[in-house]
């Protein structure tokens, strides 16, 4: 919580006047949006994951695409690829923050346990892509096809869980859009991986960001 | 139906956007005072007589924090206050309906 005033103050009542049915439902409406607004993290964050996917996942995919042999993505791509995860994280935390200030209770308690969630499925995720390095697995099948792939459907499979027990069906079909890409991107290789995976996720963000649009400009339905 | 069927503790402005705000918020979620001040524009005087009121008929439920200048209070709807609000928009769309 954010709050800083006292409520101690006693105060008079303003009423605000007589309200007819139809200004009832279209204030009834447009505080619904209002509110809807404040409290969802904006499209344009999801719009910011596009882009990472779009361009990091395809610099990656770019730096490989003539290789016969694989030796893996160049230097300046891998850097890119995680200047643009960096930058992207640190704005949509912005937004969230903005989103979630002031607000308390169970909807903190839920991000917490969340958060948690995801970065143990990451990091399960990461420390087996290690373990199979380690038993001589091949550098195009770790980090040419798992790399890119298997981590993400890890974050997408602990969010999904959350989404679900949520009741968040745009969030739920996103997370379930990403575990099949990227799930399938792997039949086709280290270039499959990283370009199929790359364009896939960053269609299905795309697409999540029109449908969070959407619903945040739809009115409820009491005139109709 | 008549407008008399719409719950007269929620049927005025003030009163009404604070159940709908806080109605957007999940179950069980609270609001800082000062947030939910900010999204209304109300005083806080005002919007502390509203909160009362409505905290009166079991609708809301207000929880402090702290003391003195460094007290937080916050805000949530409560089952009653939610099934009220869902109550009136339906008493209010069948009201609109026989328009």
């Amino acid at each position: 919580m954010n709050g800083s005033h006292d409520t101690d103050e006693t105060g008079t009542i303003d009423e605000g006047g007589e309200l007819d049915p139809r200004q009832a439902a279209a204030l009834v409406e447009q505080t619904t949006i209002q509110a809807r607004r404040q409290f969802a993290p904006p499209p344009l964050g999801a719009v910011l994951g596009a882009g990472v996917f779009f361009f990091g996942y395809g610099a990656v995919w770019w730096s490989m695409r003539d290789q016969h042999v694989y030796s893996g993505p160049a230097g300046w791509a891998i850097a890119f690829l995680y200047l643009l995860i960096v930058a992207s994280a640190l704005v949509s935390r912005r937004f969230l923050a903005r989103a979630t200030t002031g607000v308390g209770g169970r909807a903190r308690r839920q991000m917490a346990g969340m958060g948690a969630a995801v970065a143990a499925a990451g990091i399960g995720a990461w420390v087996v892509q290690g373990a199979l390095r380690y038993l001589g697995v091949s550098f195009k099948i770790v980090y040419g096809v798992y790399g890119p792939t298997v981590p993400l459907i890890a974050l997408a499979a602990a969010a999904a869980g959350f989404a679900a027990a949520q009741e968040k069906w745009p969030e739920l079909g996103l997370a379930i859009a990403i575990i099949a890409i990227a799930s399938t991107s792997t039949f086709f290789g280290p270039l499959g991986a990283w370009g199929l995976t790359g364009l896939g996720c960053g269609i299905a963000l795309l697409v999540y960001a029109a449908v969070l649009t959407v619903w945040l400009r739809r009115p409820p339905s009491v005139q109709r | 139906m008549t407008a008399d069927a719409l719950d007269p503790l929620i049927h005025v402005p003030a009163r009404l956007r604070i159940l709908v705000t806080l109605a957007a918020l999940n179950d069980g979620d609270t609001l800082s005072f000062t947030r939910l001040q900010n999204m209304l524009d109300l005083t806080p005087g005002n919007l502390i007589t509203h909160l009362r009121k409505l905290e009166d008929a079991d609708y809301l439920s207000t929880q402090k924090t702290g003391n003195g200048v460094a007290s937080l209070t916050s805000v949530t709807l409560t089952h009653r206050g939610r099934a009220a609000l869902d109550s009136y928009t339906k008493a209010l769309r069948d009201l609109l309906a026989g328009i």
